[in-house]
């Protein structure tokens, strides 16, 4: 995208200094509007129980799912409650689904005394073959099986099964629907080429310098400062940028107070105290020269449960001054000059990952569009606020762009739905382990990796 | 020396410091003197990486730069990225000069950028306190809500668990709170619950007034002072309302029992209400207003042991239970004022007897006067 542009005067500064260097002016924020309310939590009460979020999802998903299943299995399929089933009788039946694992890692387990049991070290995947299906709705539980992947579905997933009861009281599955993509936005996108960054995982504080060089080339090809003058105009295309998550690294999470004794600790300041310092500084360069959206991550200093909560702007003194600075909520949803961005940091994916035999990210994330959700084992092994009357994690509109961070490495995929949709798919690496961003071409849905590097002791390859 | 600090030392576009850079490098290598220059490259392009087009910006030592640039499929730029005279093991000092450069004018980091954004303007002071004071009064409002419009509650720092930067706007809050029913006495509402608040941020084991043993006892004193003061003042209201037109208070007949005290309240009374919303100010006077208190403790303390040997032990007893009784017909403050009170009031007994005993003379001294004015 840039090279083609850029290629004329790509030589242009091996020259001797001209008379007057061109500024390019970074092109104007058109039409941005931050959708993320439902994902900003108020007054927070921790006093209710999850069951609420479980309910509110079924009623909320449960139209959806009961049209998507007239439309796939013809206007006269019965929908029948559990507790309406009979045996042998063809039906259809909206509900929650769980998987009961044997290797997930309960607390209670781990607590009660007659087991005695060492805590489980986290595994990559707790899959197993013999995990169970069972599906749930407001009153009953039944066990599936039949025509379903076991290994491929996840806890608290809403979905429709058709198939009939047997006698021994398990539901054999024929065929099952998801809530499949949610209706379309219009288009209102540029009529020219815009770009929006993506970056995520910059994990400062870790204490290795590898990647900053690579930081501070990002930095300068957004800021204008590098390559000739052909990239600097490309870049001044650049209309926003979206940091999504894992601005501190994983390093910064250790807490010696806890282990160590207090007069061992006593001087000494968290890691990410240092770490927050140089987001700042690297923020106000930013800041300066384009909109920034900060997403916070699983190591950023923010509360842990989904939705994570914008960070505090007293911890950016220096950026926070400027305007351009936006700190959003950790699901993140907002219309950039006209197109829909939907994303996460990537817990939820990385969730899945754990407890499905998926192992794309990719695949993950066109899977979660497709059930509907942005993340269903919410509450069951992911922390999540307990909602009461809604969830917000379901989507009701269809992005336009629709990312997730900290992904192992970069994957991108244009989906075309069956109403017309078009959803970019985009998995942003993390920064820290591959030195790559991604440029998101607003004018045709198309994305491209734009990666970093200086040069280390040894040669490149 | 990187482009970057080249550009920022003279002071010129990073273009044209590029440009600068090649042409130093052009002429020294055609000069032919003996000193060896080392320079890296920019190059950035496009690469064909795992079957689709990957955009790379890498910088590159001068003997890899060919190598480079036929990797790439096409070339977008190739600059100069920096001149050394020592060949560099990996890319350490650029970044760090680079860091340092940047870090001595980050405020001013993009004036010599080829991109210009108009966007990024630093928001004014008063934007940001705005926005400070917006999330502050979101927060503020709702514990409006929670706690039952009791604006001496919400002026209490402790009991909303807030900072005690919230006092000024809980204090603002109940103004606009009671700003419809009573007009006239917002004026003097702000004084005794502005004097609260910091008494009360001095109560608390909050930052402001914090330190010192004295300066705590002589909030508590201070706060039971207010606080007894501050119920008559509400029921007297017209005489509140001439009070802070008045600068000194003498020849008011207020059931104030320190003449000086009412004069010293009226003019802290008019600071306070001079000032907005600085928590900093308040701070200041509480603690300018505990000295003054301490002095006048003092003072009061003579007057106190003079009449305590006047009258006898037995109206000790009869004016606690009527101090109660007073406070009661007062207005909705009132029982959340006896529960700070008597949190304070087990405080200063747990304290020494002295203390004690000073409360009680106090609230009785009060009375007396009351009585006699009545």
């Amino acid at each position: 995208m840039f090279s083609e542009r850029a290629a004329p005067t790509a030589q242009g500064l091996l020259a001797p200094p001209s008379a007057e260097a061109s500024t390019f002016a970074r092109v104007p924020v058109s039409a941005y509007a931050d959708c993320s309310q439902p994902f900003r939590l108020g007054e927070r009460s921790f006093s209710r129980q999850y069951a609420h979020i479980y309910a509110a999802r079924l009623i909320e998903m449960r139209p959806i799912l009961e049209e998507r299943a007239r439309q796939k299995w013809g206007n006269g399929v019965a929908l029948r409650k559990l507790c309406e089933l009979r045996v042998g009788e063809k039906c259809c039946v909206v509900g929650t689904l769980f998987k009961a694992m044997q290797l997930q890692p309960s607390i209670l387990q781990e607590i009660s005394e007659e087991h005695n049991l060492v805590p489980q070290p986290p595994l990559p995947k707790y899959i197993h073959p013999s995990d169970e299906l069972i599906l749930e709705d407001e009153l009953q539980r039944i066990k599936l099986e039949g025509a379903v992947e076991v290994q491929r579905l996840v806890t608290g997933t809403i979905f429709a099964v058709y198939g009939s009861e047997q006698d021994d009281g398990k539901f054999l599955v024929e065929d099952h629907c998801f809530a499949n993509l949610p209706r379309p936005l219009p288009w209102k996108g540029p009529r020219s080429d815009r770009f929006v960054l993506l970056v995520s995982g910059l994990g400062l504080g870790s204490g290795s310098g590898e990647s900053l060089l690579s930081m501070q080339l990002l930095v300068d090809v957004v800021t204008g400062q590098l390559g000739a003058e052909g990239e600097q105009s490309c870049a001044a295309q650049i209309s926003r940028v979206i940091l999504a998550g894992n601005l501190l690294s994983q390093n910064t999470q250790s807490r010696d107070t806890i282990n160590k004794a207090k007069y061992l600790t006593k001087k000494t300041q968290a890691a990410s105290v240092e770490a927050v310092k140089m987001l700042d500084e690297i923020l106000l360069q930013l800041c300066t020269s384009v909109p920034v959206d900060v997403m916070p991550g699983e190591f950023d200093p923010t509360n842990y449960t989904l939705p994570q909560q914008p960070l505090h702007h007293c911890m950016l003194p220096l950026a926070s001054a400027y305007s351009t600075l936006r700190l959003v909520t950790n699901p993140y949803q907002a219309d950039v000059d006209g197109i829909r961005f939907l994303g996460t940091s990537g817990q939820n994916v990385s969730d899945i990952f754990k407890y499905s035999s998926m192992d794309d990210y990719l695949e993950i994330l066109e899977w979660t569009l497709l059930a509907g959700h942005l993340s269903p084992t919410a509450p069951d092994t992911l922390g999540c606020y307990p909602f009461y009357k809604s969830d917000p994690f379901i989507l009701t509109d269809c992005p336009h762009v629709y990312f997730c961070g900290n992904a192992p490495r970069f994957q991108s995929k244009l989906l075309e739905g069956e109403d017309g949709q078009q959803v970019l798919l985009v998995t942003v690496p993390a920064f820290s382990t591959t030195q790559t961003a991604c440029l998101v071409n607003l004018h045709n849905l198309s994305c491209q990796p734009i990666s970093f590097s200086g040069f280390g002791a040894e040669d490149d390859d | 020396v990187t482009y970057k600090w080249l550009s920022y030392t003279l002071g010129v576009h990073v273009n044209q410091a590029k440009q600068m850079l090649y042409d130093y490098v052009e002429r020294k290598r055609k000069e032919n003197s003996g000193a060896q220059l080392h320079v890296t490259y920019l190059v950035a392009g496009d690469l064909i990486q795992n079957g689709h087009v990957c955009h790379k910006v890498a910088v590159v030592r001068e003997d890899k730069l060919e190598a480079m640039k036929s990797k790439l499929a096409t070339i977008a730029s190739v600059h100069v990225y920096s001149i050394q005279k020592a060949l560099l093991k990996d890319s350490g000092p650029l970044y760090n000069t680079d860091y340092d450069i940047v870090k001595t004018n980050l405020h001013n980091c993009s004036k010599f950028s080829a991109i210009q954004c108009a966007a990024a303007v630093p928001r004014t002071s008063a934007e940001v306190s705005q926005a400070q004071t917006s999330l502050q009064a979101c927060s503020q409002t709702q514990s409006d809500m929670n706690t039952v419009s009791v604006p001496v509650v919400n002026g209490h720092g402790p009991s909303t668990a807030k900072q005690s930067s919230q006092q000024p706007k809980g204090i603002m809050g109940m103004f606009a709170a009671k700003a419809a029913s009573k007009p006239q006495d917002t004026n003097k509402e702000t004084k005794p619950e502005a004097k609260e608040a910091p008494g009360v941020s001095a109560v608390s084991s909050k930052p402001p007034a914090k330190g010192n043993i004295m300066n705590n006892f002589f909030g508590k004193a201070a706060m039971n002072k207010l606080k007894v003061n501050s119920v008559p003042e509400q029921p007297k209201e017209e005489k509140e309302v001439v009070k802070p037109s008045v600068p000194v208070a003498e020849p008011e007949s207020s059931p104030n029992t320190v003449v000086e005290k009412p004069g010293k309240k009226t003019e802290s009374a008019r600071i306070q209400q001079k000032d907005k919303k600085s928590k900093m100010k308040r701070v200041d006077k509480s603690d300018n207003e505990e000295e003054r208190d301490l002095e006048n403790l003092k003072k009061k303390r003579k007057r106190i042991k003079q009449l305590q040997s006047d009258s006898s032990d037995e109206e000790d007893v009869p004016p606690s239970p009527t101090p109660e009784e007073e406070k009661a017909p007062s207005p909705p403050p009132v029982p959340a004022l006896k529960t700070e009170l008597e949190p304070a009031s087990t405080e200063v007994s747990a304290g020494g007897r002295k203390r004690k005993r000073k409360r009680v003379l106090k609230s009785k001294m009060f009375i007396d006067e009351e009585e006699g004015c009545m």
